[in-house]
């Protein structure tokens, strides 16, 4: 069979071209028109993939054919109009790269500025990752450093007026790797292949990507103000034991311990509403995400490195504000699953985020009260997962009122029509 | 094209524990040759914006690069010293020179590929105009951009040039020739380039466009490899490294598999134009396989009509002459529906 309707398939990309498997067909990229004069682009349909090889002329010269457009699409070079060149010249004691002369809409959101070197003004100073990405990106052209005893360099871009610029040969892609993300290395950066391949990921999909202040050591946390009314207070961590000793009920002031441990949790009595049977019932501890956090110290690879802003108008290099997002770099190949110690420390590091109140509870928990995402790198391939506290704690499904019952009672209706209850 | 050869051994470049490969000619033909696909990690230059499509460098998973070095077609090339001796520490006068000059003339073709293609395009839009426009032959409907410089009251009587031939598809317009070319610029060239390109004849631009290259290796040079395979210096691999040098050698393609909830996913053919048929996890032959996980990767793999295949080297192994895929079974597990 040629085509598979696949079940567990990763959500379309929107392109006829991909497939389930995620790997594309380089003569689909041929159709994407560019200039601006042409017509809007237009995605083919796609032609299905093949079960296996079979030795017909037809499959052969439709792989030759896929093979060639990936060939011809991966030589294509990089160049630089000499109106919009911009150059940056390579520092190795730093790994990074400074810019004299900034043009362009990049720099808005990427580089600092760092004043008066050698007297010549602010220059502005990009880190590796964002070096590396401009430059894959044919935005920008780095260049080795001059030795300046040697009396090297090569004639630089010359404009009008002024003096022409030394400028050292120009870095290649390769050297770009080499130098932003290995020599970084050596020199103890914290850049890997698997944080630049999300900065990258991030980047092309228009995100302004900051590093956030956990992304070499244990960083900032801020401290949290709670501001929503709390639950009675129950301590996680303390265990169970120690939870009951210590646990108050907010309507009945007194202390469970021996009833729980000799009698029925619900003595025989008169009880005139169903939340206070449920509150007798809870016996197990469970996390409120509306308290202080308990700030145990993060683990290296559960760390926040990112900071993710969605694309702004107002964006501010000076202050960026809270970011949208908060991303998780982790190496598949050599960190496993989290236990959930790591998860806990990761997402109390991140804002307490509460959703909307009115929403519906399935919503409520979905977003969350904190969350982060986890991009999960497996030898280039990237996946990310949203790791929120869902705070079901908060969620108690006895002290809704009216309406929230409606749902359960309307799916058990739908669900007995199956058994003939159907009314 | 896609018959390109490479001579062998080919390097694959080391940068911070990583195994890549810069040069697309290697990558067309491990793709060919070798079954080996690899994973595509950076961006391409003409459509910088979008994750559909990735380029040049090639990441290879330990496994491969270690595969491909046994196999004695490949040897591992420092890149970090080798940039750190050569171009950071300065090259010579004479290398530089030479270096910029050869930059130049490539800026120089690319500078003349581009022109050519602005001006066929230029062509070609005017011929589709005085298609549409036949019978008309009203000039003032064609649009002031199509002429070149800000020469507003002269340019409604300006006339195409004679003969117009029919340019190459639009296609192509992104492409050009396969080996080095360049994309067209999106911004218009300079009105000095473009001056004359409605006439017949065109004026070869002066200023060569900056290039900035993909490999290193010209001004770099590679040291011959050792012809001795130094088993210390290999790619360190995890368990499931005999499985996947058995699946190799049976010419499956082994991608990672990470998103499939499995090391590797493994394809008949090229994943450019197959179906994955199995989901692969290897293991120690003596390892304890949680029952769990075989009910899991069972049903993950039925689910999505593929096989859920666990294997490894049967027996202790280590003797002489021995590949890595020697002595490897592999079982397959799928639900019977009974």
């Amino acid at each position: 069979m040629a085509s598979e309707h696949d079940e567990d398939a990763l959500p379309s990309l929107g392109l006829a071209s991909s497939d389930e498997d995620g790997t594309l067909d380089y003569a689909f990229l041929a159709k994407l028109s560019l200039s601006a004069s042409t017509s809007a682009p237009k995605i083919p349909k796609r032609g299905t993939k093949d079960f296996e090889p079979n030795s017909t002329r037809t499959q052969t010269s439709a792989l030759a054919s896929s093979r060639d457009a990936m060939h011809t699409a991966l030589s294509v070079g990089r160049v630089h109009l000499p109106k919009a060149h911009v150059y940056a010249v390579y520092d190795a004691e730093s790994c990074m790269a400074y810019v004299d002369r900034v043009k362009g809409q990049h720099f808005k959101t990427m580089g600092r500025d760092v004043g008066d070197k050698g007297g010549k003004g602010s220059r502005l100073w990009l880190l590796p990752e964002e070096c590396l990405y401009l430059l894959e990106r044919s935005t920008l052209d780095v260049r080795w450093p001059i030795d300046e005893a040697d009396g090297g360099g090569v004639g630089g871009e010359g404009e009008e007026g002024e003096e022409q610029q030394r400028l050292g040969v120009p870095m290649s892609l390769q050297g770009a790797y080499a130098a932003f993300i290995g020599l970084q290395a050596e020199k103890g950066g914290a850049l890997t292949l698997e944080r630049y391949a999300v900065y990258a990921y991030l980047k092309r999909a228009g995100y302004t990507v900051l590093r956030a202040s956990s992304w070499d050591g244990p960083g900032n946390v801020p401290e949290d103000r709670v501001v929503d009314e709390q639950l009675p207070a129950r301590y996680w961590g303390l265990g169970l034991f120690a939870e009951i000793w210590k646990s108050i009920f907010a309507a009945k002031p007194e202390d469970p311990t021996e009833r729980q441990r000799l009698g029925p949790l619900v003595t025989p009595g008169l009880y005139r509403s169903y939340a206070d049977i449920y509150r007798l019932l809870a016996l197990i501890p469970a996390h409120d995400p509306a308290l202080p956090s308990s700030h145990t110290p993060t683990e290296p690879p559960f760390r926040v490195t990112y900071n993710v802003y969605k694309p702004n108008a107002v964006y501010k290099k000076s202050a960026p504000g809270p970011p949208d997002f908060r991303i998780a770099v982790i190496n598949a190949r050599e960190t496993p699953v989290p236990s959930l110690d790591q998860l806990a420390a990761l997402l109390d590091t991140t804002p307490y985020d509460p959703p909307w109140p009115g929403a519906q509870l399935y919503q409520k928990v979905r977003q969350g009260y904190r969350n982060v995402v986890l991009a999960v790198v497996d030898q280039g391939v990237v996946s990310y997962l949203r790791i929120a506290d869902a705070g079901m704690e908060r969620e108690r499904l006895y002290e809704r009122t009216g309406g929230a019952f409606r749902g359960k009672r309307g799916g058990g209706r739908g669900r007995g029509r199956g058994r003939g209850r159907g009314r | 094209m896609a018959n390109v050869s490479v001579s062998e051994p080919f390097p694959i470049f080391l940068v911070a524990n990583r195994y890549l490969i810069h040069d697309i000619n290697v990558i067309t033909y491990i793709r060919r040759k070798y079954n080996t696909t690899g994973v595509l990690i950076g961006s391409i230059p003409q459509v910088p914006q979008q994750n559909v499509f990735m380029g040049v460098p090639l990441e290879l998973m330990p496994e491969e690069a270690r595969l491909l070095v046994e196999k004695g077609v490949a040897h591992i090339v420092d890149d970090v010293n080798a940039h750190k001796d050569g171009l950071l520490l300065g090259l010579s006068e004479e290398e530089r020179k030479a270096y910029t000059r050869m930059l130049e003339k490539q800026g120089l073709d690319a500078a003349r590929a581009a022109q050519k293609r602005a001006v066929n395009r230029k062509e070609q839009s005017l011929q589709k105009l005085a298609q549409k426009n036949r019978g008309t032959e009203n000039w003032n409907d064609i649009p002031d951009d199509m002429f070149s410089g800000p020469r507003k009251s002269k340019s409604k009587r300006k006339t195409p040039s004679a003969p117009m031939t029919p340019t190459t598809d639009e296609e192509e317009t992104l492409f050009g020739s396969p080996a080095n070319s360049f994309p067209t610029p999106a911004v218009s060239l300079p009105p000095s380039v473009l001056s004359h390109a409605s006439s017949s004849h065109v004026k070869t631009p002066e200023e060569p466009l900056l290039i900035t290259p993909t490999l290193s290796y010209p001004p770099l040079q590679l040291r011959t490899p050792p012809t001795t395979l130094d088993t210390a210096t290999l790619p360190p691999v995890p368990r499931s490294y005999p499985l996947f040098a058995y699946l190799h050698s049976k010419d499956y393609f082994l991608l990672p598999g990470l998103r499939f909830g499995c090391q590797y996913t493994a394809y008949p053919g090229d994943p450019l134009r197959f179906h994955s048929h199995f989901l692969v996890n290897g293991m120690d032959w003596d390892e304890e396989i949680n029952l769990l996980d075989l009910v899991g990767g069972g049903r993950l793999g039925t689910g999505v009509k593929k096989g859920y295949l666990i294997g490894g080297k049967e027996g202790t192994g280590g003797e002489v002459g021995e590949g890595a895929e020697d002595g490897v079974r592999a079982f397959c597990i799928e639900w019977g529906g009974m």
